[in-house]
């Protein structure tokens, strides 16, 4: 009976082999496509067991916020559609973005401190939650740009130009994160794409908002100075192209103040031709070219090919035409770079992170960004962008009692109508909010866009 | 060191192993969790202490690694049970007692394990009846009729017809193995054994199969044809009844196939689970996920996907019949791999106890008990990780279920008993050997270079 025991011993060898051969097979080699196939909901599972962090706005106002259903976290916004801009989603189905996106190893309790100190709550008993969000934005001036823009397609943003601190960020269309999900296939098939947040990710042609870029960059480089005269034929001929001003107007002998003030595009041409390539430079200076230091997705603002620069593109860009494409974030940054002395502060949008026991791990801290132009050139041109609000182009942005510094565009776009732009801060002595509007074909900046800033900057001084 | 010292120093191991699990389970699930749980460890290894106690007694010479075995795959179900559901770790924890009590039973009744052969028929009957009983009162779980409640306590009859059935199979073989390893006619040009003595082998045979019919689980009834065929084949040393009896066996299947929509499901689902996801094939697509999800090293004790947060478990039966993709989610392939390598140490070592048996019973016994034990594991665990279809039964020691247990706690008994007179009859003979040739049992082997001890300790080593 040996010889029948013992092949018994080999056939099940042979069959404990083809187990461990099998396991093999479906635990390492086949691991990952069994990890991805779409049936498997244990990764989505994971997710929806973590109680994210809650965020919250600069007064403490919740946010966005966890309901609990059986065992899983689901994320609410309580304030729908206010914050889309900012938060983003946390959708199961379609992943994240905005500060959702972006804070998500924070909201989740997977970075590494929030991990450390994790360990320590499995010893002493604390259940595991993620670390809370406390933003920058301001209701207040929030909705005021909300409101103001109403349902114009474009973006509004506004920051203290001291600090860097967000205060605000707009863009219509919107959506309601509350119902991404549902409403999916149809946000991201809408040909007006409302998933897409307009303050950083569209790129337009700034039009005459970019002219204190090109003020500053004159002054700066001791080409010209405010009181510096002109004389305008209503047509100017840059390299074989002709410049014409905003309506054909005529405006004859006049100081750079009021070419600034009445944005007269003949006169900047000039400038523009006269400053060459340093141009371009300044615009670098003031942060066109450069990635926004926002963590958030963003596009970066471009300048025309150094190689394609001649004289009548330089005359189109003196006047924010050209191939010149700009974010309204960045043309708030140069609204608030030229408020707060020559610096542009590093933007952010989250004040502090705060873990589970209320102790905080990350804080802000105010930085400067870029310094394009010394503070007194800075000063100067303040002074000649108040003068627009007061007797020029941006009368519609003046607020009782206050000095309104501010500069109007309306950017020639190829079919649908101009866009309207209004760049500004306030008070011009001591800015404390500065601002950037744009409404896609819509008309003229001073009309359309000075209106908006107006309001986003009365609600930004009441703070 | 004796087999019982041996055998202490490799419970150890096992009480390492069950005191880091549920401290891993306790720190990881607090909230859920008593600190009552790290104790549970100890209290586990100190009723297989109790029972080594016992076994120094009742079979001091038997095979040192079974009870260890057997106690680390118990030590891992209880874990993986009380890890998913801690209610259910403690009637698993109250059947493992009944089990080690029964293991101490059996020690006790079945000596010698000849008079469990000259009970064969009563025990054919017995195991025949308790199959009857469950087609009569049998209660439906899972497509399969294996369940009945007496007393409000469900069990499932099968898992102890199986091994009355084998005892009375290697007594009967053991009788008649010489007569049927002989030929006496030849059909169509096979040597056939006289039908005397096949036929109440195939009647029983035959009978035990319809009832599995009747009992609609495949899992049970491929268990006993496996079981039978290796007994056969071991008691005559012939192929053609592994032949005849695999043909029987495939015929048996595809007649099942044809007329079981539930065993078509079930191969249907094995060939392509992955045509309907949600429900057919929803049990061994999970348990794949469960698996792939552990990978090399497992999540680790306590954090795998198992449970969803309503408190169900991923898997149905996944205490059960599937707790072993359980373990191949926390502990990886390493924990799965090391699981198979256990119930193969298993069936090596039961086999062992065959060879070093001298006498028919003991041997066809040992060999029919391995078998079944080990193709019980084979058919569970290459169902659920889709070697083979998937087939309803539980992986012994380590599936949540008082009737498997305690069967196999019967099982190992048997098995170290058979271990024990195996030794004794070769010390015997070797006694007898040395002191020169017995004139009634002229056995002549000289004692190698190792000595006695040596030998004794590791059966005749062939």
């Amino acid at each position: 009976m040996e010889r029948p025991l013992k092949r018994l011993l080999y056939f099940f060898a042979v069959l404990f082999l083809a187990l461990i051969v099998q396991l093999s097979y479906v635990q390492v080699y086949a691991a990952s496509d069994l990890k991805n196939h779409a049936a498997n909901t244990r990764a989505l599972d994971a997710q929806m067991r973590i109680e994210r962090g809650v965020i919250t706005a600069a007064d403490g106002t919740v946010v966005a916020q966890n309901r609990q259903e059986g065992g899983y976290f689901l994320r609410e916004y309580p304030l729908g559609e206010l914050l889309a801009p900012w938060l983003g989603y946390n959708s199961l189905r379609y992943g994240r973005s905005g500060v959702e996106r972006v804070y998500n190893p924070e909201l989740t309790g997977e970075t590494d401190e929030l991990t450390a100190r994790s360990l320590l709550d499995i010893l002493t008993d604390k259940p595991k939650r993620g670390a809370d969000l406390q933003l920058t934005v301001d209701l207040a001036v929030q909705r005021a740009a909300v409101e103001g823009l109403g349902e114009r397609k474009g973006a509004v943003v506004a920051l203290d130009p001291r600090t860097g601190q967000v205060l605000a960020m707009a863009s219509w269309p919107r959506y309601d994160p509350n119902q991404l999900d549902e409403r999916w296939e149809e946000l991201n098939q809408d040909a007006d794409r409302p998933l897409l947040n307009r303050a950083l990710q569209g790129l337009y042609p700034p039009g005459s908002s970019f002219k204190p870029v090109v003020a500053a960059a004159a002054l700066a480089e001791g080409l010209f100075t405010p009181e510096s005269t002109f004389t305008d034929e209503g047509r100017y001929v840059a390299g074989g192209f002709p410049v014409t001003n905003y309506g054909g107007n005529t405006y004859g002998e006049h100081d750079l103040t009021t070419a600034l003030a009445k944005s007269i595009n003949t006169t900047f041409a000039k400038i523009g031709v006269a400053l060459d390539e340093q141009l371009l430079a300044y615009a670098r200076a003031f942060g066109f070219e450069k990635e926004l230091p926002l963590p958030l997705e963003s596009a970066v603002s471009k300048l025309p090919e150094p190689s394609q620069i001649d004289t009548a593109h330089l005359a189109q860009i003196a006047f924010g035409q050209g191939q010149l494409l700009a974010t309204p974030f960045q043309m708030a940054l140069v609204a608030s770079g030229i408020a707060n002395g020559g610096r542009v502060m590093n933007p952010y949008i989250v004040e502090q992170v705060t873990d589970f026991h209320g102790s905080v791990i990350e804080q802000a801290q105010p930085s400067v960004w870029l310094t394009p132009v010394s503070p007194s050139v800075a000063g100067q041109v303040a002074e000649m962008m108040v003068q627009v609000v007061e007797r020029g182009t941006g009368t519609q942005a003046a607020l009782p009692g206050v000095r309104v510094a501010g500069k109007t565009g309306t950017a020639e776009v190829g079919e649908g109508g101009d866009h309207a732009w209004f760049i500004g801060f306030a008070p011009a002595d001591d800015p404390r909010v500065a601002v950037a509007v744009l409404v896609e074909n819509a008309g003229g900046g001073g009309s359309v866009a000075a209106p908006v800033a107006r309001a986003v900057l009365e609600a930004g001084l009441a703070r | 060191m004796s087999p019982r010292n041996r055998e202490l120093l490799f419970l150890l191991p096992a009480v390492l192993v069950t005191t880091i699990g549920f401290a891993t389970i306790y720190i990881r699930e607090a909230e859920r969790l008593e600190w009552a749980s790290l104790s549970y460890g100890g209290i586990f290894l100190g009723l297989f202490g109790l029972v080594h106690v016992a076994e120094r007694f009742l079979a001091s010479q038997a095979d040192p690694y079974l009870l260890p075995i057997t106690a680390l795959l118990s030590s891992l179900g209880i874990m993986m049970i009380y890890r998913l559901n801690p209610d259910l770790a403690l009637q698993q924890a109250v059947w493992l007692l009944v089990g080690l009590g029964v293991f101490v039973f059996v020690l006790i009744v079945a000596r010698p394990l000849a008079r469990l052969a000259s009970y064969k028929y009563l025990l054919g009957l017995a195991g025949i009846g308790l199959l009857l009983f469950t087609v009569l009162f049998g209660r439906e779980v899972y497509g399969a009729r294996l369940w009945v409640r007496v007393a409000g306590i469900g069990f499932q009859p099968p898992e102890f017809a199986k091994l009355f059935l084998v005892v009375f199979f290697a007594a009967y073989l053991a009788d008649v193995r010489e007569l049927l390893a002989v030929s006496t006619r030849r059909i169509l040009g096979i040597a056939f054994p006289p039908l005397k003595y096949l036929g109440p082998l195939l009647a029983l045979w035959g009978l035990a199969l319809a009832l599995m019919i009747f009992l609609r689980d495949l899992g049970t009834s491929l268990l006993f044809f496996g079981a039978l065929l290796a007994l056969m084949y071991v008691a005559t040393s012939r192929l053609l009844y592994v032949v005849v009896g695999t043909g029987l066996f495939a015929g048996g299947a595809t007649v099942l196939y044809q007329l079981f929509p539930h065993v078509q499901r079930r191969v249907d689902v094995w060939l392509d689970p992955w045509a309907d996801v949600q429900d057919a094939g929803y049990q061994i697509v999970q348990s794949l996920f469960a698996l792939a999800e552990g990978g090399l090293t497992g999540r680790g004790l306590g954090q795998g996907f198992l449970i969803t947060p309503s408190g169900r478990t991923l898997i149905p039966a996944l205490e059960t019949d599937f707790i072993f993709s359980a373990i191949g989610e926390e502990l990886g392939l390493a924990g799965a791999v090391g699981i198979v390598l256990l119930f193969f140490i298993f069936v090596w070592r039961g086999l062992r106890i065959a060879l070093a048996s001298s006498d028919d019973f003991v041997r066809l016994l040992s060999a029919g008990l391995t078998a079944i034990f080990g193709l019980q594991a084979f058919l569970i665990l290459g169902g659920v990780i889709k070697l083979i279809p998937l087939t309803g039964i539980t992986l012994p020691f380590v599936s949540y279920g008082g009737s498997s247990i305690v069967a196999n706690f019967a099982l190992l008994a048997l098995l170290l008993r058979a271990s024990h007179e195996a030794t004794r009859q070769e010390e015997a003979r070797l006694e007898a050997a040395v002191r020169g040739p017995a004139p009634e049992n002229p056995v002549v082997v000289g004692p190698p270079a190792g000595g006695l001890r040596g030998l004794r300790t590791e059966g005749r080593g062939t």
